[in-house]
């Protein structure tokens, strides 16, 4: 009998790992909430089951209903993609504790790198670099002297049991630390009623840069580069790169070496990304370990000519992973994510129908999407319309690719962040690689380009046509249409009414 | 048909007259009374692809928002002008700009389920103050009063979805 797989997600990634199963002569199966019955994922399976009503809360996160539509459809593989039950291993384990096999790490791995100080403390044993810090509060001021002349300024105060912000004060040298430390207990004293504190090095101007590995049931685990994702808005990845235009290879090649000890201290299987974050300096320190397949894993395929999507599904079925020598990076790919909001009115989320789309084609351009010409945004879910790729021999290459697939994509109907992408590739510190994870926050969208004279007169030529054109037609029974050029040069045939 | 066309360009916004003949071997476009002749000819999705008698060409795909504003895109590029046909510009030229222009409606931008309202009848706002919280794609948006005013009616209730341009709430002149 087909292999088949229930892809428990939707949208793009849904139908990317529906194209996976295709190449693998796979069946895909779809679920799907009211709102997405006609959505393109469900348009591409060859099984499709309700799974429940529009909120994710009542579909596409509930456990029971994706493993009881997998045995509905005789599916025994599930993909679980990105976002919702993805990083769940109470739904990986309860997928196997169904008989059925999860295309992902093992539940261990996943709950193990899911919790914060649990992932700290084994790649710590790992010898994988944390941003240094106190493991317990500081006692005194002293205390937090001492650990600056040890590790450098600046350091970051926090209170233990702060969060979201508070209570957090940035000390430059060593002769703030005292008066800090006092503000830093008596802020902790008054947002959480508890004195601790304690500090770690601060980072500034700091890159995310993330390593991406696979690992098989053969016991083997490679790193497949990194992706450059310090672009970020609200903190949610806006452009991604690979290779990232400041790592050297010796430099890639000890990030690579921490992330594959990082992914065997959880006897890590499948796709994974250990994102780092990489001083100015060159240091880089464990962030976290995201256990699955990334929004951003297109730009490794183009670089390294895999499928990992593909990978992760062999690996499930206990195969090993496809290539025995490790493929070799080749040029340069960009990743912009394209979302239905509004750049020019304070990115308000545009949901709507897409009355017209054209996606851009030609030499090393790459589309991820889950919508078609005539499809609706839906307003439940994440605004991401598509993920545009540029592949090119170098990174400026790649970049004026990315410019021509902006500039040609057409979508009519819904707002959409292409003219935010193309004001971005623009700015000179984008083109250089000069940014860290806080340049959009100070970056901001210039607002639409004035438009040249010529795109004016040509604007205002086509909406007057199409206001003359619209009045011809409502006054048309009273005046009759002058015979069109396209009418009159037509052949008839026989009766003409 | 005649148009009378307001339109921001590097040099500011100018105002430009607009005839349009529409005959069956083309289109003849005047621009403040200077005729040429153009190929205007529609593409999928309500567009048209533009083509200038010098050759310059352009994908234009014009939007009306409403009060004879019209958001065209051109290849990438946005603009934004305002059309109005001879008969409506001359009405408003007569009319001039009241202190409160319009019904007062405050509508929604974009479609979305009311998750909060912040107003009552009867109250009075001040322009920029939020009067209803819409939920869009997992984030919430303020819709803020346009103008001051004193709350009239509210036409939605918490919970409800709405479509994009349906009215929330309207506003009359404080007295």
């Amino acid at each position: 009998m087909t292999e088949r797989l229930l892809i428990a997600n939707r949208g793009e990634i849904a139908v990317r790992i529906a194209r996976a199963c295709r190449d693998l002569g796979i069946s895909p199966v779809a679920v799907f909430s009211d709102a997405d019955r006609a959505s393109l994922h469900v348009r591409l399976a060859d099984h499709a089951v309700r799974i429940g009503p529009a909120p994710a809360r009542e579909s596409y996160l509930l456990p029971e209903k994706l493993i009881d539509a997998a045995k509905r459809t005789g599916a025994r593989l599930v993909h679980p993609g990105f976002g919702f039950l993805a990083e769940n291993a109470a739904f990986a384990r309860a997928v196997r504790d169904a008989g059925l096999v999860w295309v992902g790490p093992d539940p261990e791995s996943i709950a193990a790198m899911g919790s914060k100080t649990e992932s700290r403390a084994r790649m710590k044993a790992a010898g994988v670099p944390i941003v240094p810090g106190m493991t317990t509060p500081a006692k005194d001021a002293a205390e937090i002297a001492a650990f600056g002349r040890e590790h450098g300024f600046p350091l970051l105060l926090k209170a233990s049991a702060g969060g979201g912000g508070k209570g957090m004060r940035i000390v430059r040298a060593e002769e703030e630390v005292p008066a800090a430390f006092a503000r830093a207990r008596s802020e902790a004293v008054s947002f959480f009623a508890d004195d601790a504190v304690y500090c770690e090095l601060y980072v500034e101007k700091s890159r995310h840069v993330e390593v991406q590995v696979l690992g098989d049931r053969t016991g083997r685990v490679v790193a497949l580069g990194e992706r450059e994702c310090s672009l970020q808005r609200r903190h949610q990845k806006v452009l991604e790169e690979c290779p990232s235009p400041v790592v050297s290879p010796e430099l890639r090649a000890r990030m690579e070496e921490s992330a594959v000890a990082a992914a065997r201290s959880v006897d890590y299987v499948s796709a994974g990304t250990v994102e780092f974050l990489l001083a100015s300096d060159g240091r880089f320190f464990f962030l976290e370990m995201n256990t699955r397949i990334q929004v951003e894993h297109p730009v490794t395929e183009m670089v390294y000519g895999v499928d990992l999507v593909a990978e992760m599904i062999r690996i499930a079925l206990g195969e090993p992973m496809s290539f025995d020598r490790r493929p070799e990076p080749r040029g340069h790919a960009v990743e912009c994510r394209i979302y239905a909001e509004d750049p020019s009115n304070g990115f308000a989320p545009s949901p709507g129908t897409i009355h017209r789309l054209r996606w851009p084609q030609g030499p090393g351009i790459r589309v991820d999407s889950g919508v078609e010409e005539g499809d609706t945004i839906p307003l439940d879910y994440d605004p991401m319309v598509a993920k545009l790729v540029a592949f090119g021999s170098d990174r400026d290459e790649a970049l004026r690719r990315m410019r021509r697939a902006l500039r040609e994509s057409r979508v009519e109907g819904i707002e959409t962040s292409i003219p935010f992408f193309l004001a971005l590739l623009d700015d000179p510190d984008v083109l250089s690689g000069n940014v860290s994870t806080q340049f959009l926050e100070s970056w901001t969208y210039p607002g639409d380009p004035a438009p040249t004279d010529d795109a004016a007169e040509l604007a205002l030529v086509a909406a007057a046509v199409a206001a003359a054109r619209e009045s011809v037609a409502v006054r048309g029974a009273a005046q009759p249409r002058p015979p069109s050029a396209w009418r009159t040069a037509r052949p008839t045939f026989g009766h003409r009414e | 048909m005649k148009y009378r066309a307001k339109i921001a360009g590097p040099s500011g916004e100018r105002s430009v007259e607009v005839e349009v003949q529409l005959d069956p071997t083309g289109v003849v476009v005047s621009l403040d009374g200077r005729p040429s002749r153009w190929d205007v000819v529609p593409t999928p999705g309500g567009g048209f692809s533009v083509l200038r008698s010098d050759g310059r060409q352009a994908e234009a795909v014009p939007h009306p928002a409403g009060n004879g504003t019209v958001r065209v895109r051109v290849g990438a590029e946005r603009v934004t002008l305002e059309l109005l046909d001879e008969l409506t510009a001359r009405a408003q030229a007569v009319a001039g700009k009241g202190s409160f222009r319009g019904s007062g409606e405050v509508k929604a931008a974009i479609p979305g389920r009311v998750l909060r309202i912040l107003a009552s009848p009867g109250d009075s706002v001040v322009e920029g103050q939020p009067l209803v919280v819409l939920e869009a794609m997992k984030m919430e948006n303020d819709v803020r009063a346009h103008r001051d005013g004193v709350v009239r009616s509210v036409e939605v209730a918490a919970g409800q979805a709405v479509g994009a341009g349906q009215v929330l709430l309207s506003l009359e002149p404080a007295v």
